[in-house]
């Protein structure tokens, strides 16, 4: 196929369309944010790309990151679904666990199953732990059941059965039969979605992947058909929950893989950044509006985990699927300070989001948030915010947080209240960090922080310091840099499949049949212009001492022998846990197959150049504006630039702060700041200064 | 709250108010933090999966200042402190060094099934003592007469359920005390599995230390002290804001428990009296049963106290993370030598158990006072069910060990959640079928919601659970149910929930249902074992037609009962007898006039 011009991603979130085209000709990159247009999603992306001058017709690819399938669990607007499941389990999705994460609540209820009971049917059939068939399929059941499923006229059917992990062979023939009787309805098999163990998870993955299998075909369908009639000739992809761009067929087929659509490019990014400035160990934070996000990031590399919750863990459902290892916390730009029973001062999790936002808006939004006490305390710009396109009321937000915060803590100083605002705010987004490190085996300190989103470079200087990080990276264009990572994506497929074997010998003869079966899955899922002859395949497997939980994913070697299994996992134990127990018998747990397809993308310094710097000084220029920073607890004379005038190698001290159109870099005082080669900012916090 | 207020507070030296909000956040997110890294290292499945432990911090008087997310409830309340209490009465203060962690089990004061041991280390400032970091765990087996040692419904005395230590230094020094160590290997049936998890639970001392030493490094021990003084404070106001607006009054309540063969069947009265006065609650347990012969007993502090203080925080203080302030206006009055005062020879295998139905009186008797806030009682029990035996092939040793989820009450605004476990238990998931199957020899044939189970009401209450076990292999079975004669109490007119129960279906034909005792179990043999479900709230009758209509046809409730409690009567073929359903509501409405 002749090569086209241009690679475009697109990011569809809830507030904002952000659009990245890179021009291989020219080498160059172009941005596009516009506002995204709930009556038609399409019409954002379409509009974004016009913005930038860029014609559909010469587009190669486009990868596409959407936060639709998330947002229909969260608002509840997905299609009518009917459950079928093994007789006895009817209940299984409203029984779930058992488990009140709000320890103390009397009235604590998880979100409402995605099936309410009547339309959850069972049909009778039994598979044994081990696989065997205890009881055949009642197939004139299964017709029954499709006959009272047609009276319920619904548009798809989650079909889930106990222990098929181990025999998914009933779940096919019921399915098939469903199929035929329902023509029209959409199908869905836990065990096509995960081959795990876990018969709640399996039936509310099954029940999440009907839920949205139709609407997300007409979206898809839909915007295929638009982007046929402006003359598109290059491939569509989706971007995958696992970090990795995925085909048309796939998506449609899995919905649910499109959960974590959008956050995933920001880490992409990262890991793209982190490889190519050398930093090894690095953990991408992403502040936005209403969350913060982190994730680690080794050798270039990102966990990928099978667990979802939608709606969160306290009170969502999980959903199985591969998705990048995000771990999420309640404070964003938007989240809201308030007094709580106890007279104490608390963040979020409630936030004010776009709409009505933040007081400084001037949009109706009334309590005081995150980003009207970085207005207040002069971290952000009134009339530089979004280059002057939407000017602050400064005032209006410090008379919020006088009146809402302030005075009803009987404290005179606004400035001290909305500083402390933000040491909460940090308390709260580095405790989410040190989980993430800790519950790994990892200490903070080893790593580099790389920050994005609009409120990351806000923090990064404040958190890095709490938690005694030393060098903080603000890669070009932090406010787009998730759209930016999903240029950067590969293809990639994830499969895993629970098997319970003791590391032994004779057990392990099994294990090259069952990797070629896991690799057959992948290869039946590669389609449109991905080359299946490029495909490079890693095995992992997931092991435990016998008896433990928690296991430890470990590469496997190329030798499949005990000795060798073995040392590799304690090596990972070891790393992880600081220790091992040398004579415990070890057992596998899980089987992990993953695929990688290179795909056509822009090289680094390519992606960034001509856009950073472009009006580069050597002496750039600065305004002076008094910042409050807590160390002096005081106002202070802060020298403002704007990143565009900042040549690559510049180097400053801090206080100082850094401004462009999608976020504001705050230099504390003893920071030291280098412009690196492509384009990031550096920032040493390693040293104090007593001011 | 003069007895929490520090010196401090008088103001020696004022902090910014600020400061102590930003240090109070960050007391708070330490034992978090812990808990994750005892999750992720321990070897017990009753530690990672189960949750059966607690990690916190407490002042140098053994004050709760925070406490994780992830305790379990039934410890939220004063076993950390206890613990340390105990100590400081044994070696005091200065007989606990900086680099010591001691241990203690110790009936006499935590009153608690001797699995329950807590560890903790100090916190000092320049040789000054703030506090301690303190983990509990349960550790796996402590010797006794069954594997568990606090599985038997039969045991007399607290020496049939293993080994105590009253205070006892595992760490001096830094260093690890090996004789320690060895007496504990030597008294447990799973060396492996205990050692693995003390390993975990002396880490999160550790790091626990280390954690709150970086604060006190950054803020200063003047300023933590300030801001422990403010949460407690903060605590106390807010309790005592809802205390302002109740009706002061004496309100009692009363459950039965069951009793066991041990003691005769007789049945033990649960009689709590709560007195609202002056803004302060005194819960009076002067009426309640006597100590009994078996295991269902508990020690005052793992007994009465905790009890009264888990109702004190559902009902009081809900939504904020917990501490001593919460609890400085609960008093609780109780003589030596009833079951929830237990002397320290006494069989307390069980303690726990009864305390979520004790929990459930205390807070029927205090709904009348706290209409907006009270639920009516939850299925009320922790429904210990064991199967243990040996593993065909291999003839390796197995014990299973499960309690219930049932039906939560209902309250003045909902239906009753659930199937949630007991109101002693937390954030602990119920083991799925598919992993049971996988290392258990039975099959599970069913798990299904119980029609009619959740009490009748304006409101209704959340359903029991069935689960029926098809037995594969012949193994031992133990169960401890409760509450049979005295079901979850509805409230405000509404019914009672459905109560629990166990039965056993041998493959012979013969059949058998009881409530607590061992059993061995066939190949071919099923149990069947129901949780309860919840009381209803306010009376039926006057539950909205099209609800009843939607209940039924959802399968919560049968027409019998729609006819018999809601007085909506629906056909066979499902549709509402409009006609019908008047007059009876109209009768129904007529009779409980006339009464």
């Amino acid at each position: 196929m002749e090569k086209h011009r241009y690679l475009i991603a697109a990011d569809t979130g809830g507030t904002f369309t952000d659009l990245v085209v890179y021009d291989r000709i020219g080498n160059t990159t172009r941005f596009g944010k516009t506002l995204t247009t709930y009556g038609d999603l399409v019409d954002g992306v379409l509009d974004g790309v016009s913005g930038t001058g860029a014609s559909l017709a010469d587009a190669e690819l486009i990868k596409h990151g959407t936060t639709q399938v998330v947002n229909a669990f969260i608002q509840r607007q997905g299609d009518r679904v009917a459950l079928v499941t093994t007789s006895g389990f009817r209940d299984v999705l409203e029984i779930a666990r058992g488990s009140r994460p709000v320890p103390f609540d009397l009235t604590f209820r998880r979100d409402a199953p995605l099936v309410p009971r009547d339309r959850c049917l069972e049909v009778d059939e039994r598979i044994d732990s081990d696989g065997a068939v205890l009881r055949p399929l009642d197939l004139d059941g299964v017709r029954a059941v499709a006959r009272a499923i047609r009276a319920m006229e619904v548009d798809a059917v989650a079909v889930s059965f106990l222990n098929a992990y181990r025999n998914p062979v009933h779940e096919q023939e019921a399915a098939a039969i469903l199929r035929d009787m329902l023509p029209g309805v959409f199908v869905t098999v836990g065990t096509a979605l995960t081959s795990e163990w876990g018969e709640y998870e399996r039936a509310t993955t099954a029940a999440a992947n009907a839920y949205v299998g139709k609407r997300m075909e007409a979206y898809i369908d839909g915007f295929i058909e638009r982007l046929d009639a402006n003359g598109f000739a290059g491939s569509l992809y989706m971007m995958g929950s696992n970090g990795g761009a995925i085909s048309v067929p796939h998506a449609l087929r899995q919905p649910i893989v499109l959960l974590e659509s959008g956050p995933v490019g920001g880490c992409i990014g990262t890991a793209a950044y982190a490889r190519a400035l050398g930093f090894d160990k690095v953990i991408a934070f992403d502040m936005g509006g209403t969350t913060a996000k982190c994730a680690l990031i080794e050798n270039g590399h990102f966990d990928i985990h099978t667990t979802y919750y939608v709606g969160g863990y306290e009170y969502g459902f999980p959903v199985r699927t591969p998705v990048l290892d995000i771990v999420e916390v309640g404070a964003g730009g938007g989240s809201i300070g308030w007094i709580d029973a106890g007279g104490s001062i608390r963040l979020g999790p409630r936030s004010a989001g776009s709409t009505p936002g933040p007081i400084c808006f001037g949009r109706g939004g009334e309590e005081p948030t995150l980003t009207d006490a970085n207005v207040v305390l002069g971290r952000i710009g009134a009339d530089s915010f979004l280059d002057g396109k939407l000017k602050l009321d400064v005032e209006a937000a410090r008379e919020g947080i006088r009146r809402h915060l302030s005075d009803p803590l009987g404290l005179g100083d606004v400035d001290r209240v909305a500083a402390g605002l933000l040491d909460i705010a940090v308390v709260t987004m580095t405790g989410a960090i040190k989980e993430v490190t800790i519950e790994r085996g990892r200490d903070v300190r080893d790593f580099a922080l790389v920050v994005f989103g609009g409120g990351g470079p806000l923090f990064a200087s404040l958190l890095a310091r709490e938690m005694g990080i030393s060098t903080v990276i603000v890669p070009p264009h932090p406010g787009a840099f998730s759209s930016l990572g999903m240029l950067l994506a590969d293809a990639r497929f994830d499969v895993s499949r629970t098997h319970v074997c003791p590391l032994e010998a004779e057990a392990l003869e099994e294990l090259p049949r069952l990797l070629r079966e896991l690799e057959g899955e992948v290869l039946g899922n590669i389609s449109g212009d991905l080359d299946p002859g490029s495909v490079r395949f890693e095995h992992d497997v997931e092991m435990r001492y016998a008896g433990q939980k928690h296991a430890v994913r470990t590469r496997l070697p190329e030798r499949l022998n005990v000795e060798e299994i073995r040392q590799a996992f304690e090596e990972g134990y070891r790393f992880r846990y600081a220790r091992d127990h040398a004579n415990a018998p070890v057992e596998v747990v899980m089987l992990r197959v993953s695929a990688v397809l290179p795909m056509a993308k822009p090289d680094l310094p390519g992606l960034v150049g001509g856009t950073v710097g472009s009006k580069a000084a050597n002496e750039p220029q600065y305004r002076i504006r008094d910042v409050y920073f807590s160390d002096a607890q005081a106002r202070i004379p802060t020298r403002i630039y704007d990143r565009r005038d900042l040549p690559a190698g510049f180097v400053m001290k801090g206080p100082a702060i850094v401004e462009e159109y999608s976020s504001t870099t705050v230099l504390g005082p003893g920071d030291v700041l280098t412009v690196g080669a492509l384009g990031e900012l550096r920032i040493d916090c390693s040293q104090d200064e007593v001011i | 709250m003069a007895q929490l207020q520090h010196k401090a507070d008088q103001g020696a030296m004022a902090v910014d108010r600020i400061t102590l909000e930003v240090i109070r956040h960050q007391l708070v997110s330490i034992p978090n933090q812990i808990e994750r890294n005892i999750e992720r290292t321990a070897f017990s499945p009753l530690i990672y999966e189960y949750k059966d432990y607690a990690v916190g911090i407490v002042d140098a008087q053994g004050r709760l200042v925070a406490q994780s997310k992830g305790s379990l409830p039934i410890f939220v309340a004063n076993a950390l402190g206890t613990a340390v209490r105990e100590g400081l009465a044994v070696l005091g203060e200065d007989g606990i060094g900086d680099e010591d962690i001691v241990i203690t089990n110790n009936p006499a004061w935590l009153g608690q099934h001797l699995n329950n041991v807590v560890a903790y280390t100090p916190l000092r400032d320049n040789g000054v003592l703030l506090g301690f970091f303190c983990v509990l765990v349960h550790w796996v087996d402590v010797g006794g007469v069954v594997p568990g040692s606090c599985v038997s419904p039969n045991s007399r005395d607290i020496w049939q359920e293993g080994v105590q230590f009253p205070t006892v230094k595992l760490i001096e020094n830094g260093a690890r005390r090996e004789d320690v160590f060895r007496i504990i290997a030597a008294n447990t049936r799973f060396p492996k599995l205990l050692l693995g998890d003390i390993d975990a639970q002396l880490g999160g001392c550790y790091s626990g230390r280390k954690e709150f030493r970086a604060i006190l490094d950054r803020y200063g021990a003047e300023a933590v002290r300030q801001a422990i003084a403010l949460m407690w404070r903060n605590s106390e106001a807010a309790v005592a804001e809802v205390l302002a607006n109740a009706p002061e009054g004496v309100y009692s309540a009363m459950t039965e428990l069951d009793g066991d063969a041990l003691g005769g069947d007789v049945r033990v009265p649960v009689k709590v009296t709560v007195t609202i006065k002056g803004g302060r609650v005194t819960v009076d347990f002067s009426e309640i049963g006597e100590k009994v012969a078996g295991p269902f007993n508990a020690g005052r502090n793992g007994g009465a106290i905790a009890a009264a203080r888990i109702a004190f925080k559902y009902l009081l203080a809900p939504n904020t993370p917990v501490n001593e302030g919460d609890f400085a206006r609960l008093d609780v009055v109780i003589p030596e030598g009833k079951f929830l005062s237990a002397p320290a020879d006494s069989a307390i295998g069980h303690s726990g158990t009864t305390i979520p139905s004790v929990v459930d009186t205390i807070l029927h008797a205090m709904a009348k006072a706290f209409p907006d806030r009270a639920a009516a009682g939850h299925h009320g029990i922790y429904g210990v069910h064991a199967f243990s035996g040996r593993l065909p092939g291999t003839a390796e040793r197995y014990q299973h060990l499960d309690t219930v989820s049932g039906g939560w009450g209902a309250t003045a605004g909902a239906d009753g959640p659930g199937p949630f476990r007991s109101n002693g238990h937390g954030d602990v998931p119920d083991v799925p079928v598919e992993m049971q199957e996988v290392f258990y020899p039975f099959r599970i044939e069913a798990r299904r919601l119980i029609p009619d189970s959740g009490g009748s009401g304006r409101f209704r209450g959340g359903p029991g659970v069935e689960k029926v076990y098809h037995i594969a292999w012949p193994c031992q079975f133990t169960a401890a149910f409760d509450r049979v004669h005295s079901p979850p109490a509805g409230l405000a007119g509404g019914y009672a929930g459905r109560a629990a129960g166990v039965e056993i279906h041998r493959a012979d034909g013969s059949s058998e249902a009881f409530t607590k005792g061992e059993r061995d179990l066939d190949a071919g043999d099923r149990v069947v074992v129901r949780s309860g479900g919840g009381g209803g709230f306010a009376p039926a009758w006057t539950r909205p037609v099209e609800d009843v209509v939607a209940d039924v046809r959802l399968g919560y409730v049968t027409r019998e009962t729609a006819a018999a409690h809601y007085g909506v009567v629906i056909a066979t073929d499902m549709t509402l007898d409009a006609a019908s359903t008047e007059r009876r509501r109209a009768a129904i409405a007529q009779e409980v006039g006339r009464a």
